[in-house]
């Protein structure tokens, strides 16, 4: 056994990680393998066939109970594969009888159901032991990696009778759907054709399963020598000592006397690190060193030094625990699940019949309070759907406009905020107009009567509305809201045709003509206003009389 | 060791094969190397059947629970019976970094071929194509792909660029012997700093024999045979970890945060 010609990669792994190599390995030499096992099962399938050529079940059944025997050529080969050592067909299949000698008729008996046949196999095939021997290094071996032997084995199975009924489904899928095919003579055993055509193919589906059964198995037995017996340490280490040997040879060689005395060179070379190492405070430095290894134990006292040794202290951000991450149920969940239950249980106790069925009054319980949060959302619900209906019913006047209508704050680019006006607008206006800034004085006034518009009688401007829309929008809503008045609609009118002419046609309005607007404007608003006033006064009214009814 | 003839065969050296590994090994564009170990077909399965006996256990419970509602029940049954075999993955690998409750179980991972995390994208596409790899019959499509294909790959991993890793817990560190801790020779590389560790770290499982036997192997290196030896390499690894008394234990804090 040569480590350094290891096929792979010698490090630890998990029992999961060594069947996984395991399947690359049979991957590699599928074909080799499969055949081997194969061969032999197949010679003794035809001559039983001949012999018992009218019961195909028996004979598949001695084929498939006669496993062990023929699981062992792969894994020999196998195992020369792994040290890439190169064994042809004719080699192997001479080694047959000398590869089944060792405890056949135990695997053939009492082992033939181990779960752990594998991995185990390998103790047989490979280390010849048998008896005391073995158990002793199976129950090793087993320590860590039954558990996925046992995995490995459970899951083959499967995947051949998977393999055997996926066979079978796609012959069925590919069957032209006008071919009329009588099934049941198929499916009895009593057609012996066919019964011996699916034998066959489960012979094949078990010869290309073998290869990557018993790889699995041979890898997690690799897997736990590399583990007990640090081959991936030795491998390094063999490796460090032919450099080191290396090294040794191409110093001591120029001078002839060191020739023999390469070993004990480094002998004393390291037994005085030894010694320099362990003395304590820095040695001040000779220059002159008379012989090489002098010189090298000078170099070496130096290198020990603190300053050759970069130490560094790493600080960074972790999360302070991962104790969290394992599921634990709070107490307040336990607190509540014990409600639950006591919630289901009421109802129970007078039945008495269902005490054993312990679920039955924590589902009762959960399916109680889900029913409760479903009626109550209900509710909820009906009662946000209906809120204007209700709203109106108790007498208030609906809020849609205002909780939905998001105002704008300009509109075709004039700042339309109630902050932004002047206090007494009208005067502002006639100050602007006699001063001279016409255009200035009808903005304001527009401006004014947009703003009120928005703030008091919630008029639903838009930003992309132009000033003919807004007056559209002012007479629609005249026709459902009592408090847009009949004058303010015709003021507002006459106003926007007004601001039209002037913004876009540069001709202002006579000076009578502005004087008459700021009145009307005057009139307009503050009239509402008192008229609002009024509707506020009337409404407290009516709250105070539904207050006083019941 | 007990293994039978080695006949001094002349090799081919073409035909060898040396370092036969399942890592996954990806370079990102910064030159950081990504190394990832591949999971198999026999965990992969075995994750898959631990969720397939909960799903089955839920929709059981289901099935019992909505025997009353008649065929409104049966309807209700119908639906979560769906949106379990088509989501129930997706879900978990989105949510939960790659692993569903079987997953987990096996301490496997669903990751994006570049080692990122999965999305909803490609989860739900390798969960969709689960139907491709169950054809002809009971994911047999699925567990050939996996075994042939060079990465353990399904059709469906094939199709969403995605990949099934171990996610092992990291072992917790192990208790090291008891010696002073030495500075190590000049010439020693990486990798054999790091087998002497390994050695340090695997001193409570490997046979003091054996030990000494390993530890004979670097004469060269301790300068003294058997017992002796051993003990230096020992402190040697001590040192290497960043031990410089005796009785310094900070190595064990050091390394779990280094090895992060």
């Amino acid at each position: 056994m040569n480590l350094d010609r290891l096929a792979v990669r010698a490090r630890q792994r998990s029992s999961w990680e060594s069947i996984d190599l395991g399947i690359l390995l049979a991957r590699r030499h599928w074909l080799q393998l499969a055949t081997l096992w194969l061969l032999p099962a197949a010679v003794l399938f035809l001559v039983l066939a001949l012999l018992f050529s009218d019961s195909p079940n028996w004979v598949i059944f001695a084929v498939w109970w006669l496993k062990p025997l023929f699981d062992r050529l792969p894994l020999l080969v196998a195992s020369r594969k792994l040290f890439n050592e190169p064994m042809s067909n004719r080699e192997a299949l001479v080694q047959f009888r000398r590869a089944n000698r060792t405890d056949w008729f135990a695997w053939l008996t009492w082992r033939r159901l181990s779960f752990t046949r594998a991995f185990d196999l390998p103790v047989t095939v490979l280390e010849n032991a048998r008896g005391k021997a073995r158990s002793t290094r199976i129950s090793l071996l087993h320590r860590k990696a039954a558990n996925a032997a046992s995995w490995l084995h459970i899951v083959g199975v499967h995947v051949e009778m998977i393999l055997g009924m996926g066979l079978a489904a796609l012959l069925y899928l590919m069957l032209p759907e006008q071919l009329e095919i009588d099934w049941m003579p198929i499916l009895n055993d009593s057609n012996a054709t066919y019964a011996w055509i699916a034998n066959g193919c489960s012979l094949l589906i078990m010869a290309a399963v073998a290869p990557f059964y018993v790889c699995g198995g041979f890898m997690l037995y690799i897997g736990r020598r590399v583990d007990l017996e640090a081959w991936d340490i030795e491998i390094h280490f063999r490796k460090l000592r032919a450099r080191l040997d290396a090294r040794q040879q191409r110093t001591a060689q120029p001078h002839s006397t060191a020739k023999t005395t390469s070993t004990a060179a480094s002998l004393v070379c390291a037994l005085s690190l030894l010694f320099l190492t362990t003395l304590a405070g820095p040695q001040p430095a000779h220059a002159d060193a008379a012989t090489p290894a002098q010189s090298e134990v000078l170099i070496d006292e130096v290198l020990a030094q603190d300053e050759f040794h970069q130490r560094e202290k790493v600080s960074n951000w972790r999360l302070r625990d991962f104790e969290s991450r394992e599921y634990r149920f709070p107490d307040w969940f336990i607190a509540f699940i014990e409600w639950l239950e006591g919630l289901g249980g009421d109802d129970d106790i007078d039945e008495g019949a269902d005490e054993d069925l312990s679920i039955g009054p924590l589902l009762a319980g959960i399916i109680e309070v889900l029913l409760w949060i479903l009626a109550i959302s209900l509710v909820a619900y009906l009662l946000w759907h209906f809120r204007d209906h209700l709203r109106g019913l108790l007498g208030y006047r609906p809020m849609k406009k205002i909780a939905e209508s998001h105002t704008p704050e300009t509109l075709f680019g004039l700042d339309v905020r109630r902050e932004s006006l002047p206090d007494d607008v009208t005067n502002e206006v006639l100050r602007l107009w006699n001063a001279g800034q016409q255009r200035e004085a009808m903005g304001l006034l527009y401006r004014a009567s947009l703003s009120n518009l928005i703030s008091r009688f919630d008029c639903a401007f838009r930003d992309h509305h132009t000033e003919a829309e807004c007056a559209l929008l002012v007479r629609q809503e005249a026709e459902r809201d009592p408090r847009l008045q009949p004058a303010l609609v015709q003021f507002f009118g006459l106003l926007t045709k007004t601001w039209q002419r002037q913004a876009y046609a540069h001709q202002p309005p006579q000076s009578t003509q502005l004087e008459n607007l700021c009145t009307q404007w005057q009139q307009v608003f503050h009239e509402t206003d008192s008229i609002r006033d009024r509707d506020r006064e009337r409404g407290r009214n009516r709250d105070q009389k539904q207050e006083v009814q019941p | 060791m007990h293994n039978s003839s080695t006949q001094p065969h002349s090799p081919n050296p073409s035909a060898e094969i040396t370092g036969l590994d399942t890592l996954y090994e990806i370079e990102t564009p910064e030159g950081i190397d990504l190394t990832s170990r591949l999971a198999g077909p026999v965990p992969r399965l075995l994750a898959y059947s631990v969720d397939l006996f909960y799903r089955t256990v839920i929709l059981v419970i289901l099935g019992i629970a909505v025997t009353f509602a008649g065929n409104a029940g049966v309807g209700l049954w119908l639906l979560i019976s769906f949106l379990l075999e088509w989501f129930y993955p997706v879900v978990f690998e989105v949510l939960r970094g790659g692993q569903t409750p079987g997953k987990r179980a096996f301490s496997i991972a669903v990751v994006n071929d570049n080692l990122t995390p999965i999305g909803w994208g490609p989860s739900i596409m390798r969960n969709l194509l689960r139907f491709a790899d169950f054809l002809p019959f009971g994911y047999c499509a699925g567990i050939i792909s996996m075994t042939c294909s060079r990465d353990f790959q399904r059709l469906g991993d094939h199709a969403a660029g995605t990949l099934v890793v171990h996610r092992d817990q990291a072992a917790a560190p192990a208790a090291l012997p008891q010696v002073t801790p030495m500075a190590p020779p000049r010439g020693l590389q990486l990798e054999d700093q790091q087998a002497i560790v390994s050695l340090v770290e695997r001193s409570g499982e490997l046979s003091r024999a054996r030990q000494q036997e390993l530890a004979d192997l670097l004469q060269p290196v301790t300068g003294k045979p058997g017992d002796d030896g051993l003990n230096r390499l020992h402190g040697i690894g001590r040192w290497l970890l960043g031990a410089r008394s005796a009785d310094d234990n900070l190595r064990s804090a050091d390394r779990q945060v280094g090895g992060q």
